[in-house]
């Protein structure tokens, strides 16, 4: 199954690429750069599923202290780390030229940085404590509390004047954008999410795995 | 004219293709070493008693 979603996730990628170069339109104001924003808001979307199914499985593993619960949020956080943190890189390297800076502290690059440091901090907790029982429970709890973060970035656009523009997809009244730009963002967000489920599947079973060997 | 900047799309895309096949290859590395200690773990290559 692992396999299978792997190459359904490298076909996804594949076709997002065409898609964001051969599809979508030269923006006008931009121009090309504009292109960065079919990698950049993927992966930024698919942190927030990642950083959302950890809140949920911390939940499931305080309730029933499922070892299974545990390894998904362990995997989700390393994920969404890596997608966040390549979601911060590219957004800087589209600043650059669009901005005339790498960086600002607006409210949703700060927020959304404060997000990153939280989520490498719930790596850092779980990596430092030697027992796995009391790893999972601290870390269980600072996940759940991380995650209130989430609305706080994603709103943050709306609560505060900022240099980074609105939502392209989530955002009151949906997409209003031409179609031509729509499709290759869907196309790029299914593969990215797609992406993110195959390094979990994948890390979910290492964890196991890991589990097994050390007992 | 606007300019394109096609060193920063580059960039952009070339840095998040690097990371996540890093990342993919982590993954494969641990497998392997995991592989090897459960070999070796078996009940086949523990020493007789």
């Amino acid at each position: 199954v692992i396999r299978t979603l792997g190459w359904l996730t490298i076909v996804e990628l594949l076709v997002g690429l065409v898609m964001a170069f051969g599809v979508a339109p030269r923006e006008v104001t931009q121009g090309n750069v504009q292109r960065i924003m079919y990698v950049h808001v993927p992966l930024i979307l698919a942190s927030y599923v990642a950083f959302g199914v950890l809140a949920v499985a911390s939940v499931v593993y305080l309730i029933r202290r499922d070892a299974a619960a545990d390894r998904v949020a362990h995997a989700s956080g390393e994920v969404g780390v890596l997608f966040v943190g390549l979601g911060i890189a590219t957004g800087s390297i589209w600043g650059k030229p669009t901005w005339g800076t790498w960086w600002t502290w607006d409210a949703r690059l700060t927020s959304v940085a404060i997000l990153f440091v939280m989520y490498l901090g719930y790596l850092l907790l779980r990596g430092t404590i030697d027992d796995p029982e009391r790893a999972a429970r601290y870390s269980a709890v600072l996940g759940i509390v991380a995650a209130l973060d989430i609305p706080l970035v994603h709103f943050s656009v709306y609560w505060w004047r900022t240099l980074h523009q609105p939502p392209s997809l989530m955002k009151p009244g949906g997409f209003t954008g031409s179609t031509s730009i729509l499709w290759p963002l869907l196309v790029n967000l299914l593969a990215f999410v797609l992406l993110y489920a195959y390094f979990v599947a994948h890390r979910v079973r290492l964890l196991r795995a890991e589990a097994e060997v050390t007992a | 004219v606007t300019a394109d900047h096609w060193t920063f799309v580059t960039a952009a895309y070339g840095l998040t293709a690097a990371a996540l096949v890093l990342y993919w290859r982590r993954l494969a590395r641990k497998e392997r070493e995991l592989q090897t200690l459960a070999r070796k773990s078996s009940p086949q290559h523990r020493p007789r008693a």
